[in-house]
């Protein structure tokens, strides 16, 4: 293990590491574009420069390998000249588009020029025009002008999704990203680019000019995409979620999410939810509080035997929300009629080789464990044999959250039809359920970010996350309609400090500017 | 707040003050009368106070060449308006080179402080504060300016163009 010595600190670190490691395990500040703890070092950038003791050149810190005894430093004149005047050279065809790009606010460029620049601009020559606009492909969009070329996204596509989509054409200050005739940037990660570009060349068409970011607050959260379970950050406002983003977590998703999680905010937002309870009275349906909803069908279940009660319920819940319901359906209404609707039982294995996978709800090792536990082992046959044999007079259905997810929502419908009654929990809006004449009641509930749980991954790794906002008013968790059912008082939970992972994506590009920001943060509405 | 009073005897007699403020009133009355230039108050609204052309009055949104909106959607104005009175909804521009630009621009003139943050804080001289000052209405939906009023209002004539000029911009090399 070498020593070396970091801004007059010592530190030992593991042999193999390089520089610029050191000074993010020391917590030490150290410009850099082209560098990305995910990706392989390209050393193109030239702004990470350090002087090592001995040595009578400056060197690159993210491809110089530490040795012993070796002493660097970033704070000499000589290295903040430099990297002054390296970045004078990003910026000298750089266009004045902060007003208009998105990354303003959270820009490399913005936050390294603060930081480490601070110049006036030498260069008297006019800006070398390039394209702007320019489309990628379905989900990503390019302007050329803004691009300081640090290969990022380049080396993305050719190592971690390996479709190598993008390259760099042309030479000297004419170079461009950009993709092959015919090939446009089309994968399932295809908007980590966007996370990992330092400026704002690469921009989502999902987010592009919807909202500026210091607009936003920020919450980890966990996707519930799929079982792997990323760790993610949603970005939010009082109008509700506008982007996901992936949080760091060595042992789920590395740097990386995919993208059918990013469109988690949609299926959040107010827009696809149900947003009040709703009750059939005599054949129309009326609005009420979910509450009182819920506390009146206590009286009604209590009316029918045990075998006439069944519950239906999805992977999409929390481990805790689980255990209160199953739990008050196994010991107050005394039923082990609690079935799993599996979403997509064909793909239900399937995995890419990356992130995706096939089980397409966060939590469905959780809901067989909890179902375990209380001794519960109804099959969906019985489900359906006893529905067709009327044995099941009421069904509860936990339904899905994420309602992109579900294609079979349809043909399950049609399965609890069969039922004399059928009460929804959801929190997706399903038009055909008002159609239906014996759904009597739909209760809204939470989402998972307004809401703290546990989910167990397909890897058994449980999971803990915290609120972030509230989107739906009124809206109850499993737990809170468990309580009710069962005619108790619901409790006020206490909250204990739940992070998702304490250690934090190791990307000051990306990340930094959110301190200097805070006052935006706070203030946060419009 | 302690209120003093005066209990001396001779403040019981009140005539003397009356007649004290009477004079004034007749003083100036006298004086209006014969010397009708010199009176200062107007008789509004006939007659109009003119301000400063600097004066910071109801906001304009000034226009390109081609009567456009100058507007790039940056949302600086709103950032820093103090009484979070703008609203902005950005869209994407079919020109590549406008790129952002705003469908829907509101100020809440009734919760706007005419402090001229926003005027201030527009990178493309998009924003001015004119000098006009009189807007009355008769309901509270009229104090919310639009695009249409913020701009192309009657009394703007077609709109007040902006100094900053894309193309003169590009061929400096900006
Ligand atoms: S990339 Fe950064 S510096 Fe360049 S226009 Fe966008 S916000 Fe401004
Ligand atoms: S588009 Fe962004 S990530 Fe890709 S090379 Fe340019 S600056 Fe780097
Ligand atoms: S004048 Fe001040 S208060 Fe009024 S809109 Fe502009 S910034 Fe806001
Ligand atoms: S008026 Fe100016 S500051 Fe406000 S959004 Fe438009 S360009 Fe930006
Ligand atoms: S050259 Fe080291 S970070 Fe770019």
């Amino acid at each position: 293990m070498p020593k070396c010595t970091i801004n007059g600190k010592e530190i030992e670190v593991k042999a193999g590491t390089t520089i610029i490691e050191a000074f993010y395990g020391g917590n030490e500040r150290i410009a850099h574009y082209c560098w990305h703890p995910g990706l392989s070092v390209a050393g193109v950038c030239r702004l990470c420069m350090v002087q090592v003791e001995g040595n009578p050149k400056l060197q690159i810190a993210c491809n110089t390998v530490i040795t012993e005894g070796m002493k660097i430093n970033n704070v000499s004149e000589e290295v903040k000249d430099s990297v002054k005047w390296g970045l004078d050279f990003h910026l000298i065809n750089h266009p004045l588009d902060c007003p208009i790009c998105d990354q303003a606010g959270e820009c490399g460029l913005q936050d390294q020029y603060m930081e480490f620049g601070k110049y006036n601009p030498e260069m008297a020559e006019k800006k070398v025009k390039k394209h702007k606009v320019v489309d990628l492909g379905p989900t990503v969009v390019l302007d050329t002008e803004r691009c300081i070329l640090c290969s990022r996204c380049v080396r993305f596509t050719t190592e971690v999704s390996k479709t190598d989509e993008l390259g760099i054409f042309n030479r000297g200050d004419r170079s461009e990203i950009g993709t092959h005739a015919g090939k446009p940037l089309d994968n399932k990660y295809s908007l980590n680019t966007v996370d990992i570009c330092p400026v704002g060349a690469l921009t989502s068409k999902d987010f592009r000019f919807r909202q500026r970011v210091w607009y936003l607050k920020d919450s980890d959260t966990i996707c519930t995409g799929c079982s792997t379970g990323c760790n993610v950050k949603v970005y939010y406002n009082k109008e509700g979620l506008f982007r996901v983003k992936p949080v760091y977590n060595e042992k789920v998703n590395g740097h990386w999410m995919c993208d059918e999680g990013r469109d988690m905010y949609k299926w959040v937002n107010r827009e696809s939810r149900l947003a009040t309870g709703l009750k059939r009275e005599n054949g129309a349906l009326t609005m009420a509080a979910p509450g009182a909803l819920v506390k009146e069908l206590s009286a009604t279940l209590k009316k029918y035997s045990p075998e006439e009660i069944g519950l239906v319920l999805t992977g999409q819940y929390t481990v805790e929300e689980y255990d209160t319901l199953i739990g008050t359906f196994a010991s107050e209404f005394k039923t082990k009629n609690i079935f799993h609707w599996v979403n997509n039982k064909e793909s239900f294995e399937a995995f890419d080789g990356i992130l995706l996978r096939g089980d397409k709800n966060p939590n469905t090792k959780g809901l067989l464990k909890v179902l375990d536990k209380h001794g519960v082992q109804a099959l969906w046959s019985d489900l359906e044999k006893k529905l067709a044999e009327k044995k099941i007079k009421v069904l509860i259905v936990a339904g899905p959250e994420n309602g992109f997810v579900f294609p079979d929502v349809d043909q399950k419908l049609k399965l609890f039809a069969g039922a004399q009654q059928v009460i929804w929990l959801g929190s997706y809006r399903y038009e055909a359920l008002d159609a239906m004449t014996n759904v009597s009641h739909q209760i809204p509930l939470k989402t998972c970010v307004e809401k703290e749980g546990t989910f167990i991954n397909h890897d058994g790794l449980e999971q803990r996350f915290k609120r972030a906002t509230t989107v739906v008013g009124g809206a109850l968790t499993l737990t809170e309609v468990a309580l009710l059912m069962a005619g108790k008082p619901l409790t006020i939970p206490v909250v204990k400090e739940t992070f998702v992972e304490m250690s934090r994506r190791q990307d000051q590009v990306q990340l930094e500017h959110r301190k200097k920001n805070e006052f935006n943060f706070k203030r946060g509405a419009l | 707040m302690s209120v003093m009073q005066n209990k001396s005897e001779i403040s019981k007699w009140y005539l003397p003050g009356i007649f004290t403020g009477l004079g004034i009133t007749m003083k100036h009355l006298v004086k209006n009368l014969f010397n009708r230039k010199d009176m200062i108050t107007l008789n509004y609204p006939e007659e109009k106070y003119d301000y400063s052309p600097r004066f910071k009055g109801n906001h304009v949104l000034t226009v390109k060449k081609d009567g456009s909106l100058r507007c790039t959607a940056c949302m600086l104005c709103a950032t820093n308006c103090p009484a979070e009175c703008i609203k902005i909804i950005a869209s994407e521009h079919e020109d590549p080179a406008v790129e952002k630009f705003p469908i829907a621009y509101e100020i809440d003139i009734l919760r706007c402080v005419f402090c001229g943050f926003c005027e201030e804080a527009c990178p493309v001289d998009a924003i001015r504060m004119g000098p006009e000052w009189q807007t009355p209405g008769l309901a509270q939906s009229q104090f919310i300016y639009d695009i249409n009023h913020l701009a192309y209002r009657p009394t703007l004539k077609g709109g007040v163009l902006t100094h900053v000029d894309d193309e003169e911009r590009h061929k400096a090399g900006i």
